[in-house]
């Protein structure tokens, strides 16, 4: 548990999603003091994408909520703003654990769709239920039966992997033994998810052992490419439009002292993944609230996006995204689901090469 | 002229085992054992890894220690056998690591021989090799030495001065290690890498000219909200500037000395720039 009484009352809650406007401000105040607007740093990444405007801060592929009814051509979802209706596309396709028609979806399921035109109607993509675990083995019960660790801020879950899928996941991750990473797509149940896809290959490493990153003579380069991948949403609300960091502030953010919980200390196999290492790309140090322009190099679609929370499990992933062509190593950002489709991601892939530019 | 070449070769392998032995060491006693697994220890299986890095280092420091001190005369007594013995293994030594870093080359090309612990990632290339055998060359040359003295005219002590140059030269040509030996002692971290306390950017603060300037405006004695972004750090007060609601903004540039501090005043409501105002010359961020 994080202890926030211990912390200074400026630190970055990072689960402070009830009052983001301190957060939300940070931006407005930095361009004041630095005499220059974000937006047009951002330029070098923008060129070929256009302008942006204040919709652009807002979800406009992308609508999360509960599946209300379901027919071949109208999905009606429970969502924020209420009951919606969608028509669906003719080509539109639908995941739950596999692809199947939109038509087998189940009333009741949690879904995640995306719309053809921003802000149009029509949907043509929506995943059910589907969930991802990443992180740690700290157990393994039996063949199929994990407990991972996903780091401080997202505490333990149970993965069963399904019986169906254990040969794939087992030729991309030869080692489902504790002390070693794990990172799987699957079907959310009550208490569990049931892995279905290996989001990546396993590193060869022991979590916490990721090579050291290049050094770097003068400043970071930007934009970094690399690897950017989805996370459940947890505590934050389902349609934010953010990304988890993998390298926040060590003094003020997550990785402060206040907030490490004691149970690491105990743990053989738990790994801190803020005491890791820098993981195999060098990132600058940024804060809750700053924003980042990232591009879907696969789809070449651009967003502007906040720093909503602490992302520094991706750490430990020294990994490369294949979805098209072979990215650069390392995990750059951890979005939330609705960002990741919002960027035109596919969330059974589980990642996409990614461009950031951090001058935001 | 071979004589000088063959005793000069005593002196140096003792520093290169002793050299190589300490690197290796603190990475095996390293709390991060991972990176047991560097060099030809990554042939050997997961557990095994560290104990085959501590045995490299133990024979180093044996052989290396040993090579010391069967290099001269101990009071009167001859050291002739245990010196053979002590050369004898080094020779067999290098041997052994040639093949090592060989076998290490086909079945693990993108790793490093771990000679020098860190230093030595590069992939394991013929240079690496050719200095392994150098020194297996040079450990065989070393047996049947006699004990070793000192030079008897400063002509035979600039020979042995120039044997040692040129086979210095020879290793460091011969060694990918060197090149990572330059950058890292010319390396500086970039200041969006730099970790540096939020203590010393308020001690900053509070002895520039910005502070003195809006100190008189704040309402209260602790930040609002504190945060950082690359080489930048960010701090807020809430403030009151003729009888309106403002919010002071110090951005603090995070270099060690100081620093570049710029300060922009704020309507509390409505996020109006009301002024601004820098202090020495900014940097990126």
């Amino acid at each position: 548990m994080r202890h926030l009484a211990d912390m200074p009352r400026w630190g970055d809650d990072v689960t402070d999603f009830a009052s983001p406007a301190r957060f939300a401000r940070r931006p407005r105040l930095k361009a004041a003091v630095l005499g220059r607007s974000d937006e047009s740093d951002l330029s070098p990444i923008t060129a070929s994408n256009g302008g942006i405007g204040p919709a652009e801060r807002s979800l406009v592929y992308t609508v999360t909520g509960r599946i209300l009814d379901v027919s071949p051509h109208i999905l009606v979802l429970q969502t924020a703003r209420g009951e919606q209706r969608f028509p669906l596309a003719a080509s539109a396709e639908a995941w739950r654990g596999g692809s199947i028609s939109p038509a087998a979806l189940r009333p009741g399921d949690h879904a995640i769709v995306r719309r053809s035109l921003p802000g149009g109607p029509v949907v043509d993509r929506i995943w059910a239920e589907v969930g991802r675990v990443t992180g740690t083995i700290i157990e393994r019960a039996g063949p199929a039966r994990l407990l991972v660790d996903e780091g401080p801020a997202k505490g333990r879950r149970i993965v069963m992997i399904a019986p169906e899928a254990t040969r794939r996941i087992q030729v991309r991750f030869p080692r489902l033994e504790p002390g070693y990473l794990v990172d799987v797509i699957g079907l959310k149940h009550d208490g569990f998810l049931k892995a279905l896809i290996p989001a990546t290959s396993q590193p060869p490493y022991r979590a916490g052992h990721a090579p050291a990153p290049p050094m770097v003579s003068g400043h970071i380069p930007d934009p970094v490419s690399g690897t950017a991948v989805w996370h459940e949403p947890g505590e934050e609300p389902e349609s934010l439009l953010g990304l988890a960091y993998p390298a926040l502030d060590p003094e003020t953010s997550c990785e402060h002292g206040a907030f490490m919980p004691s149970s690491y200390a105990g743990d053989r196999h738990a790994v801190d993944p803020h005491a890791a290492g820098p993981g195999c790309v060098r990132l600058p140090y940024l804060s809750v609230g700053s924003l980042l322009r990232l591009r879907n190099d696969c789809t070449e679609r651009t967003r502007l996006v906040p720093v909503t929370s602490c992302g520094a499990t991706a750490r430990l992933f020294c990994d490369r995204c294949v979805t098209c062509g072979t990215s650069r190593k390392g995990r750059i950002a951890d979005l939330t689901m609705a960002t990741f489709v919002e960027l035109g991601g596919a969330l059974e892939v589980g990642c996409f090469n990614a461009t950031m530019m951090i001058g935001g | 002229m071979l004589t000088a070449l063959r005793e000069v070769q005593i002196p140096l392998l003792a520093v290169l085992l002793l050299g190589g032995c300490t690197v290796k060491a603190r990475r095996a006693l390293s709390p991060r054992p991972g990176t047991a697994g560097m060099g030809p220890t990554g042939l050997f299986l997961l557990r095994l890894r560290r104990p085959v890095m501590i045995i490299m280092f133990v024979t180093e420091l044996s052989l290396g220690l040993g090579l010391a001190a069967t290099a001269g005369r101990i009071g009167d007594v001859s050291v002739r056998v245990p010196a053979t013995i002590v050369r004898t293994a080094t020779a067999l030594f290098f041997l052994i690591a040639v093949g090592a870093l060989n076998e290490m080359r086909q079945r693990r090309p993108d790793s490093g021989c771990g000679c020098f612990g860190e230093l030595s990632d590069t992939p394991i290339g013929l240079r690496t090799i050719a200095r392994s055998v150098l020194l297996a060359a040079s450990a065989v040359a070393t047996i049947g030495v006699p004990p070793l003295r000192m030079p008897s005219s400063s002509a035979e002590a600039e020979l042995w001065l120039a044997v040692l140059a040129f086979e210095l030269a020879l290793i460091a040509f011969l060694s990918p290690e060197l090149g990572e030996i330059l950058v890292r002692l010319g390396y500086s971290e970039p200041c969006e890498l730099r970790r540096l306390p939020v203590g010393r950017t308020m001690s900053a603060l509070y002895s520039s000219s910005q502070w003195r300037k809006y100190a008189a405006q704040l309402s209260t004695a602790e930040p609002v909200d504190v945060w950082r972004e690359g080489c930048w750090r960010f701090v807020v007060y809430p403030g009151i500037m003729r009888g309106r609601r403002v919010d002071i903004v110090f951005a603090v540039y995070l270099q060690a000395r100081r620093p570049a501090i710029r300060a922009a005043v704020l309507d509390a409501d409505t996020d109006e720039v009301l002024g601004w105002a820098e202090a020495r010359k900014s940097a990126v961020i």
